[in-house]
């Protein structure tokens, strides 16, 4: 496992799974069901105000889980989702080879 | 298929764990067009009845659960589990979830609901609340599966599952099939918290669930595991857990992520579809979720008995026929023991006003609540305990002729319709207070008199205020003890829910603001802070709650120990109408307590016995003794308000202490009422009474309406209204939305009775404004009582009052302020002597008169076994004799010698005068000595002569004494704390409290003491106001901060003990000054300086 933290481009398909992402001039196609699930984020370390109303995205994150390739080689990535604003912001964490 | 219903739902009764109230869950759930909705508290049924109400309320099906530990037989945990009642089965389900509450909590029903009813006991003394899966077995099984457990991933099998060992989870699921055999008495909860793939509560685990339960051939079904509304709230949850744990955030397994939220039917149906990977039995899934909930939908009324009153059978009370012509026989006798000698005339009046009330109890059919009510104040004067009524039930003669109320209704003219009417139908509250130091008495003589059967605690959820919700952050976030405990300090009296809204106003919080700045902890910390406002804390035995009922009480109301170790119930206050449950306030008053000492010790000291109940209510030496506003250990009127107001006022006679209790509360204040009240009483103003037909009514305020009685009458004269409906239409005035339509009553009858529009006018505008300012006579009426009768042994046996109040403390003070009063009073309080002090404040006759002998346990740190060694082994001959017999630790041996205990015993009828120094050095050789058992007082020691005293020590000096006093004993007993401060104070020119009187208003003046209280009452500006009372041996100085002065002064106005106050005088009444303070400046500093000062020169 390869701990990877960079920002990637994802594409969704209506559903809002990954299908496909590209990263360090890559282009990955996801092969399995990506797998949604949410982790948790240390506020007390982190944040700089946790008010009534801030939203989960304080305390939670959302990753998918998901086998993908660039090109032979089959690996599992976990991706992570977020919002900046409006934005959909997505960076790959973890590599399991 | 739409529906969806969440069986698995801890509210924030689920103590440091749920966070959102049962009435915000319904609300939520019926919005989302929910037909059902679960609570499942963990532990118990803290928030049922409010869960019910507000199903009811918004028209969705109540249902109804607690989530519990259930343990193998050696309480190792099994599973924390769901258990659900079945409903519509006439309370079946019910009774048996509430006794399978009660057993977790120890307490096994059937012993109390037996045919030979058993003292209920816990059966077992185990700190954790769990039940044996057997005993719930068999619990659910005798009730032919009226419960539903719910095994899910929090289990011996959930766990398993998530090793992935198929074999081992069947196998751990065979018993649990074979114990809950009954059909409908076992099921498989699923839940998916989306969690990482593999852990516990991730789509896998859940996916694994629902194969073992196809398996096993279970019903299985779906929830959330919800405990809190939105996603947002799970932030709250997180420092719920801190506060759970003990410990802060990141020292602790914390909640997986924000998924355990009140989810809408269409995210659970797509979680059912994630889990289930087949639409078909996903389908099923939900299907057979909706087959649960519609089998436990309750019916509130058939199954919880709801707003059907519950009391006592008539045999348990003793009566035999019909409960009303019973209360009416009693009533009756009553008469000739209220009223002995009454003139025909007034016996009429009192036969025609108890015909009115009774007609009114029999049309409520309440009379078996009255008999209740007098049987058990019967009970409490049999036991020789001193008892009053307090609240709006002193205005009802029945209470008066049954002596549960000690005021008389008719001549104080207080009304029945205020306290009791037709027009409302809930029990009404009838409060009595007792003698505090006896309320437990009480209690167990209640249960042993109703049987435990009928008989529980009432119980009260605190909440988070201010400091604890501030503690309970700070703990979360890790933050330093010291560091918070500051911070908590300075947090005085505002709602923590507004917290950073009052760091920007608040000067004592400065320290905060500014920290806000900069300090990204301190954000965090006013966040959680404020989320955790209000939220419930902990349970706990309510201060006077006693449950009444009839022998089925355990089957409606789950129990669990009180801390005095009589069972409670889960339910509280708010619970109790809704339950139809009698409860009967028995409160603890001190002054009670202090009043009943006194009387005992003027019988023992003096062979006097007094009736206080029965003293002359007009007595004049009582009330000059009153205006000298000497008011302190006079219950209700002794804080410095009251004290200021006594000045201004100088009551009478005993109406006027109805008014003046009345007078200084926050409605009243609010309403402003007593400044015309005291202009009319002192002829600076006439009274205005608007119209003569209001003149009878307000003659006794001068025309100012003070109290709901004054309403009431007056709309009964100006529309010719019943008083009950009188009543009914003064509770509305306190809402907006029914003001309009009782101004148009108001307006048109008292015009057809042709009223002037003026006076109509001007009437409206008082009772508009009125609305809930006012305060109930019958309430005041009820605590002047006890005000005059302490005022009046204060009056007449200082001795013996004084010890009262120092054995009972019942007062706002310090008792180092007592023994300052003690001292202006000139009754002399003598110092501990371990051959005459007891453990109570005991009277003392001297060859100098009557005097106060102080208490054995004021020693600081002294054991309770210590004070009975010392009791029981007393006389002692000499020091090495206590040593030997009393057997004190080193400590408490030195501490009884530092405040002179052992003086008496150096005086030898020969030989040499010794000195307390002598004393102690004695004590000081005897703790040297390594092992008291082998010191024998016939053998000569090595180092010293057992018998006799050393010599030639010096005694300590006057400020040496005062030091150890203030330490062992929190008193200052040889001379005022004060006093060492003299020299500088004089040289500064300082006031002394007794001298202000003579000062004209305006003057400047600096006066300092020790402070003795703090008060921010509510003000009419809305402004804050900081009142200090200081203590400087001669009397009390009453000092208001305003605004700036606060802000001067805000780092020593709430801490600092010692204090200098400036300011100018300000004359409020005859024997009223009070300062308006400018700054204040702490004693010891100033002290300090003034030494150096006094070395340089």
């Amino acid at each position: 496992m390869v701990r990877v933290d960079e920002m990637v481009t994802v594409s969704v398909n209506p559903k809002g799974e990954p299908i496909g992402f590209g990263w360090r001039g890559g282009a990955y196609l996801v092969l399995s069901k990506p797998v949604r699930w949410f982790a948790r984020r240390e506020w007390w370390v982190e944040a700089a105000r946790a008010q009534r109303g801030i939203g989960a995205g304080v305390l939670e994150v959302e990753m998918w889980r998901l086998v993908a390739s660039c090109n032979e080689e089959k690996q599992q990535f976990e991706l992570v989702h977020s919002f900046v604003g409006d934005k959909n912001v997505w960076r790959l964490n973890r590599v399991f080879s | 298929m739409t529906e969806f219903t969440h069986l698995h739902v801890a509210s924030a009764f689920s103590s440091h764990f749920g966070v959102t109230r049962p009435e915000l869950l319904v609300e939520a759930a019926a919005a989302q067009k929910m037909t059902a909705l679960a609570i499942t508290d963990r532990d118990g049924l803290y928030g049922a009845v409010k869960h019910i109400g507000a199903c009811l309320t918004l028209g969705i099906s109540p249902i109804v659960g607690v989530e519990l530990s259930i343990v193998d037989d050696e309480y190792q945990q099994l599973a924390r589990a769901v258990v659900l009642a079945r409903g519509r089965d006439r309370g079946v389900g019910w009774s048996t979830l509430c006794a399978i509450v009660s057993a977790a909590h120890g307490y096994n029903i059937g012993d109390a609901l037996s045919e030979n009813p058993k003292k209920l006991q816990r059966a077992r003394k185990s700190e954790s609340t769990s039940i044996r899966r057997g005993e719930l077995a068999r619990l659910i099984g005798e009730s032919m599966g009226a419960c539903t457990v719910l095994l899910g991933t929090d289990s011996d099998v959930g766990k398993s599952v998530l090793r992935g060992s198929r074999d081992e989870a069947i196998a751990l699921l065979e018993p649990w099939q074979e114990l809950f055999s009954t059909p409908n008495s076992l099921a498989i909860e699923i839940c998916s918290l989306l969690t990482e793939p593999g852990t516990e509560s991730s789509v896998l685990q859940a996916n694994r669930m629902l194969q073992l339960a196809d398996f096993a051939k279970l019903p299985a079904v779906l929830t959330n595991s919800v405990r809190y509304l939105t996603p947002d709230d799970a932030l709250t949850a997180d420092v719920l857990d801190a506060a759970r744990f003990l410990e802060p955030l990141g020292f602790f397994q914390v909640q997986p992520n924000a998924q355990a939220w009140l989810k809408p039917a269409k995210l659970m149906r797509s979680l059912a579809e994630e889990i289930c990977e087949d639409s078909i039995r996903a389908a099923k899934l939900l299907l057979d979720t909706e087959k649960l909930a519609d089998r436990c939908r309750l019916d509130p009324v058939n199954d919880c008995g709801w707003m059907k009153p519950k009391t006592p059978e008539k045999a348990a009370l003793g009566i035999e026929g019909n409960p009303f012509e019973v209360l009416w026989q009693k009533a009756e006798a009553g008469m000739h023991w209220r009223y002995p000698g009454a003139s025909e005339a007034m016996l009429g009046k009192v036969k025609h006003r108890l015909g009115q009330e009774l007609i009114t109890i029999n049309k409520l059919e309440f009379s078996t609540y009255f008999l209740t009510v007098a049987d058990v104040a019967q009970m409490i004067r049999d036991m020789n305990i001193r008892i009053a009524a307090r609240g709006s039930g002193a205005g009802s003669l029945v209470n008066y002729l049954l002596g549960i109320s000690g005021v008389d209704p008719i001549e104080h003219e207080l009304l029945f319709e205020r306290f009791l009417s037709t027009e409302r139908s809930s029990l009404p509250d009838i409060d009595i207070d007792v003698e505090s130091a006896r309320r437990h008495d009480i209690y167990r003589s209640i249960f042993r008199r109703y049987g435990s059967n009928r008989v529980t605690l009432l119980s009260m959820q605190s909440t988070y205020r201010g400091r604890g919700a501030v503690r309970d952050s700070g703990l979360a976030l890790g933050i330093e003890d010291d560091e918070i405990d500051q911070i908590a300090k300075s947090v005085w009296r505002f709602s923590a829910g507004s917290f950073r809204n009052a760091v920007g106003k608040k000067p004592e919080l400065g320290a905060i603001a500014a920290a806000l700045e900069s300090d990204r902890k301190m954000n965090l910390l006013v966040d959680i802070t404020e989320r955790l406002n209000r939220l419930p804390r902990h349970i706990s035995m309510h201060p006077c709650g006693v449950i009444l009922g009839d022998s089925n009480l355990l089957r409606m109301t789950p129990v669990e120990q009180s801390g005095m170790g009589l069972p409670m119930s889960q339910f509280d206050k708010d619970d109790m109408d809704p339950m139809g449950m009698l409860k009967l306030d028995v409160l603890g008053v001190r002054m009670q307590s202090a009043m009943a000492y006194a009387v005992r010790e003027i019988s023992r000291v003096r062979g006097e016995e007094l009736d206080l109940d029965a003293i002359d209510r007009a007595d004049d030496e009582t009330f000059k003794n009153i205006r000298t506003t000497n008011t302190l250990g006079i219950f209700q009127i002794e804080s410095p308000g009251q004290r200021e107001l006594t000045g201004k006022h100088q009551p009478t006679e005993f109406n006027d202490l109805t008014i003046q209790i009345s007078l200084f509360r926050p409605g009243p204040m609010k309403g402003n009422m007593i400044a015309p009240y005291l202009d009319g009483r002192h002829g600076f103003a006439s009274p205005d009474f608007i119209h003569k037909d209001l003149e009878p009514i307000l003659r006794e305020s001068f025309g100012v309406v003070i109290f709901h009685e004054h309403v009431l009458r007056i709309l009964n004269v100006m529309t010719g209204c019943t008083l009950a409906k009188a009543d009914e239409l003064r509770r509305s005035l306190e809402d907006p939305r029914a003001k309009a339509k009782i101004e148009k009553f108001f307006r048109e009858k008292s015009k057809e009775r042709k009223y002037p529009a003026a006076v109509i006018e001007r009437v409206w505008h008082i009772l508009e404004g009125f609305s809930s300012f006012g305060f109930c006579k019958a309430h005041g009426a009820a605590f002047a009582l006890p005000t005059y009768q302490s005022a009046w042994l204060k009056t007449h046996y200082p001795v013996e009052f004084m010890a009262g109040l120092f054995t009972h403390d019942p007062g706002m003070y310090p008792k180092r302020l007592l023994m300052a009063e003690a001292r202006r009073l000139g009754v002399r309080v003598l110092p501990v002597d371990v051959n005459r002090s007891s453990n109570e404040y005991l009277v003392e006759k001297t060859p100098d008169g009557l005097a106060v002998r102080l208490a054995i346990h004021e020693i600081a740190g002294i054991s309770e076994a210590e004070v009975s060694r010392i009791l029981n082994e007393a006389p002692f001959s000499d020091v090495g004799d206590f040593y030997m017999r009393a057997k004190p630790s080193r400590r408490t041996f030195e501490r009884i010698a530092q405040v002179g205990g052992l003086d008496q015993l150096k005086l030898g009828d020969f030989g040499p005068m010794h000195t307390r120094g002598d004393v102690l050095a004695r004590v000081r050789q005897l703790n040297a000595s390594k092992n008291r058992k082998h010191l024998d007082p016939n053998q000569p020691t090595f180092d010293f002569n057992f018998n006799d005293l050393p010599t030639g020590l010096p005694e300590p000096s006057n400020a040496e004494k005062v030091e150890a006093e203030l330490q062992i004993l929190n008193l200052d007993f040889t001379e005022h704390a004060i006093d060492q401060y003299r020299p500088m104070l004089d040289e500064m020119g300082v006031m002394r409290s007794d001298e202000l009187v003579g000062l004209r208003s305006k003057t400047d003046v600096l006066v300092a003491g020790i402070r003795v209280a703090t008060q921010t009452p509510p003000m009419r500006s809305g402004k804050r106001v900081v009142f200090v009372s200081l203590d400087d041996g001669s009397g009390c100085s009453d000092s208001t901060f305003f605004d700036e002065a606060q802000h001067r002064c805000s780092h020593i106005l709430f801490n600092t003990k010692l204090l200098l106050i400036s300011g100018k005088t300000r004359r409020t009444g005859v024997r009223g000054v009070s300062i308006m303070a400018e700054n204040a400046w702490d004693l010891r500093e100033l002290w300090q300086q003034w030494l150096q000062k006094q070395e340089a020169s």
